[in-house]
This record gives structure tokens, sequence and C-alpha cells, in this order.
């Protein structure tokens, strides 16, 4: 396994030309210019390959398995899932053959040989509650099995918004006591790969990124990707032009929602969620929520389920009120301004409890 | 109860668009205009904007297909269909199962893909006197 990652390709029977277009493909999703494709392609297909596997070791904890069944759908024989095979996944329960003592023998093996320098990746909350008797697995609680197999790992990579952010365990009134992976952690590096499920090649893309430049991605304030998580749902939503010009679906089934208009107004969450689905989409790039007819919910942010109703617009309190207005008379330009206004708001509504409508922001 | 209880709407043609397409028309003329004078490639990346399918289906329209389309096949189907309007491209990248994976108005002599690249040159060269060594 030695030499530019290019030739490593080659051997396995991928053309220059289908790496470039996968390169292609990523700088889109990753809201990169077009150029950038060229320049990643050259990159990458120079860049030298790791010479052994590097090991992959993923735990699985409070969780409903939703992830790992998203990341299986990277399009399996593309190039994402050859990709993968540059990987040693050494422990993961959905997917390993081995079971009871041996698959845990094979954690152990696999921590032991590579210590330091294995690759951690958590899918599922920590309980906390009850001294972590909330979930185990072979007798030991999550909280006793993160904290040991953390301790030799290079970089810890918390799949999906449990392990990121507590998710839907952590959801009031929160039995379990779940926190997160970094609430655990405090002496890794940590990379969040939020989304209840995140999308399967932002999984697999940075894996990618991980074991092309052997460094971690930038990441934004809440631990994540800036590549994927850098822009919101709205920016680069194609329903964004209907909430420029005014034009909104009032309920599920009126003109507006047949015109396609913007969902703004039945609860999109888009304008403060930062994630890929816009461009990437779902399902092999079928479609995606909105394009369904669908808001978006917010599932990639902190505390999703908590942050006052699915169907309900973007709330806020009275007093961020003026703020909120002030970016909205900036205008259409104004978009990501508002995208911060509301986010704001979005947490104060949390504890405000109050609604609004979209005649209260644009007054 | 009778289907035909449910009413059936036809959505104008008009619907659906947003008014964002017409304005990329004087962009691709000007990345047209940069390739003319400086021989520079660009490229319009259009998952990244705010188009609706509709708006790109305009757009499919008023540039029509020219004269080359080159299929590409690798990791699925990609098509590079020059338009109406020679040196401007409509890429379209599909994965194994048909679906769009990307799409891009690339403005070039040539699309960058279409070229083979000076080391599988090299490499199909050795391939040709592996098989000029065979004939003796």
């Amino acid at each position: 396994m030695q030499g530019p990652v290019i030739e490593i390709l080659a051997r396995q029977g991928i053309t220059r030309r289908t790496f470039v277009k996968y390169c292609a493909t990523l700088a889109s999703m990753m809201a990169l210019p077009p150029s950038a494709g060229r320049a990643m392609a050259e990159a990458m297909a120079s860049a030298p390959a790791a010479s052994k596997r590097p090991s992959v070791i993923w735990l699985p904890f409070q969780e409903c398995t939703g992830c790992t069944e998203s990341i299986t759908r990277s399009h399996s024989p593309t190039l994402e899932g050859l990709i993968f095979d540059v990987v040693s996944l050494d422990y993961q329960e959905t997917l390993m053959a081995a079971a009871g003592h041996q698959a845990e023998e094979a954690l152990h093996a696999a921590m032991k040989a590579n210590e330091g320098k294995y690759l951690l990746i958590v899918d599922g909350s920590i309980p906390l509650g009850l001294d972590g008797a909330y979930s185990c697995i072979a007798g030991k609680s999550n909280l006793d099995t993160l904290k040991e197999v953390a301790k030799g790992a290079a970089a810890i990579v918390a799949m999906g918004s449990c392990a990121a952010f507590g998710g839907i365990p952590k959801a009031k009134p929160n039995p379990t006591g779940a926190v997160s992976v970094a609430d655990v952690i405090k002496d890794k590096p940590i990379i969040n790969i939020p989304g209840c499920p995140p999308i399967p090649v932002v999984i697999t893309g940075v894996l990618a990124h991980y074991l092309t430049f052997g460094s971690l991605p930038e990441l934004d304030k809440h631990r994540r990707p800036k590549a994927f998580y850098g822009e919101t749902i709205h920016d680069r939503c194609y329903r964004r032009p209907f909430y420029d010009q005014g034009k909104f679906a009032k309920t599920f089934d009126d003109e507006g929602a047949r015109n396609g208009w913007c969902l703004f107004e039945l609860g999109c969450k888009g304008p403060v969620t930062y994630n890929a689905c816009a461009t990437t989409k779902w399902n092999g790039g079928t479609s995606w929520p909105v394009e369904s007819g669908h808001g978006c919910l917010g599932c990639s942010e902190p505390d999703f389920w908590d942050a006052g109703g699915f169907y309900k617009a973007l709330s806020m309190p009275a007093n961020p009120l003026k703020m909120a207005a002030a970016a909205a008379a900036a205008g259409a330009v104004a978009g990501v301004a508002v995208s911060f206004a509301n986010r704001g708001k979005k947490g104060a509504a949390k504890a405000a409890h109050e609604t609004t409508t979209l005649a209260d922001l644009e007054k | 109860m009778p289907l035909d209880a449910i009413p059936i709407v036809t959505a104008t043609a008009a619907a659906g668009q947003s008014g964002n397409a017409p304005v990329l028309l004087r962009e691709i003329a000007e990345m047209v205009r940069r390739l003319l004078k400086d021989g520079e490639m660009s490229a319009i990346d259009l998952q990244a904007l705010p188009l609706t399918p509709a708006d790109i289906d305009w757009l499919h329209e008023r540039l029509g297909e020219g004269e080359i389309a080159v299929t590409l096949d690798a990791d699925g189907e990609s098509t590079l269909i020059e338009t109406n309007c020679p040196g401007v491209w409509w890429v379209t990248h599909r994965n194994p199962n048909g679906a769009v994976v990307s799409e891009f108005i690339e403005v070039a002599y040539v699309p960058e893909i279409v070229k083979a690249h000076r080391d599988d040159v090299v490499i199909g060269l050795e391939h040709l006197e592996l098989l000029i060594s065979d004939l003796s």
C-alpha cells in the first residue's frame, strides 16, 4: 500500500477520470468553487498514501443504529466505498462477524496494536444517570468504555447528533442523563458529524480527508467540519429565491406548496441549520426534505428536538425583535445576517417559548 | 370515493421559476469573453446556486444542444454536451444508479476531463510497446 493515492486507485481499477469526477462532485458538495475540484484532484492524486491501513474502532452507545444504516448506504460499490477499503474497521458491532467475547477480543487487540494511532468513531450519547447503568456493553457502562478506548485514540469522530450533542436521548426531561462525547472526553481532538442521521457522503468525506491529509479538517464552533457545515440549508436551498421574493406556502396543500414556494412559515429550520442536505441530497442524490415538500427539522443543530415545534415558524421572544427587524430591513442581501439573528432567536425562544409569525419578523 | 373526486391541478408553465436563470446567461457570456481573451476556462456549479428544477429546464432549453456530446463511463455515466453556443458545455455527472451527483456549465474549448492526462498517455505508450513486442 505505498505510492501516490492515484496509483493505488489505479490498481483497484479506478481511472484518473473517475477520480477527477469524484473530486468535482466533492468540491460541489463542500460548497467550493468548481476550480477547487481540479486542484483537489491534483493534490490528492499525488499525495503519498499511508503505508498501513489506519485502524478504525467504532463504538455504539445510546443510539438507534440509524447512523450505521446511513453510512452503509454511501452508494456501496462506488469510490466512497473504495476509500473505505483503505481503512481497517476493527470493531463495529453491527457490521462485524464476531460476537461476544470474540468481538471484545478484537477490540482490545486493535487498541493494543495501534495505540495512540487509531481513529475512534462514536455513535450514540453517553448516559451518566445511575452511574451509567442505563446502557452497558459486555458488562461495562458506556461511560467506562468510552474513557478506556478514547485514551489510546489519535482522534475521535462523534457520529450523529446523539454523540455530537446528546441528541434525542438528551431531549427533555433527559431521563438517562445523556451527554455528548465532548462532555466526557476533554483531552483528545474531537470532530462532530451531527445529523439524524448524518449524510453518508459527509461521513466518508471526513474520513477521506483524514486519510488523505493525515489531519482533521477545519472545524466550526460546534466542532463540525466547515467544508460540509459551513453554510445553512437556507443559503443553499433551491427555494431560497421565493423567500427573497416573499412567496411562502401557508399550508402543505395550498397554491404556494404546489408552486414549490418557501416553507419558512410551515416551520422550516433551514435558516438556522448548518448541513449539506441542499447540495448532496439523500438516497444517492434522489431528493431531500425540502424538495419533498417538508421543511428542515434542523437535526444537525444542538438540541433540535427541544427547539420549539417542527411546524412552528422560527420563534423569538419579545426583546430581540428590534435586532431581527433591522436585519430584515436590510433586505434579501442580508440573508446571512438574518440567519444569524434567527439563530439567536431560536436559543432565546427555547427559554421563553414565545412564537412568532413572519409578519412579526418583518415589522 | 371515485377517483375523479380528487382535483387535478395543472401547473402553469412559469410555475416554479425563481427568476434566477436569465441572469446566468449574462454570466456565461462574460465567461465566454474571458475564454476568448485569455483562454481562461471556468465553470458554474449549478447545484451551488438557488435554482429550481424549472429554472434548470429553462436554461437547458435556451442553451440547447450543439454538435458534440461526450459520454464518459467512469463510476456512472457522465455526459458533456456542447450547447448551441460553442465553448459552452453542459456537464452532468451521474452515479452508477443513474442519479445526478453534480451538474456544471463549463466554458472551455474542450473540458479538462476529456483530455488524456500525460501520465496516462505514458502508460498507454507502454501498453502499445508491449503489444508490438508480442508481434515478433
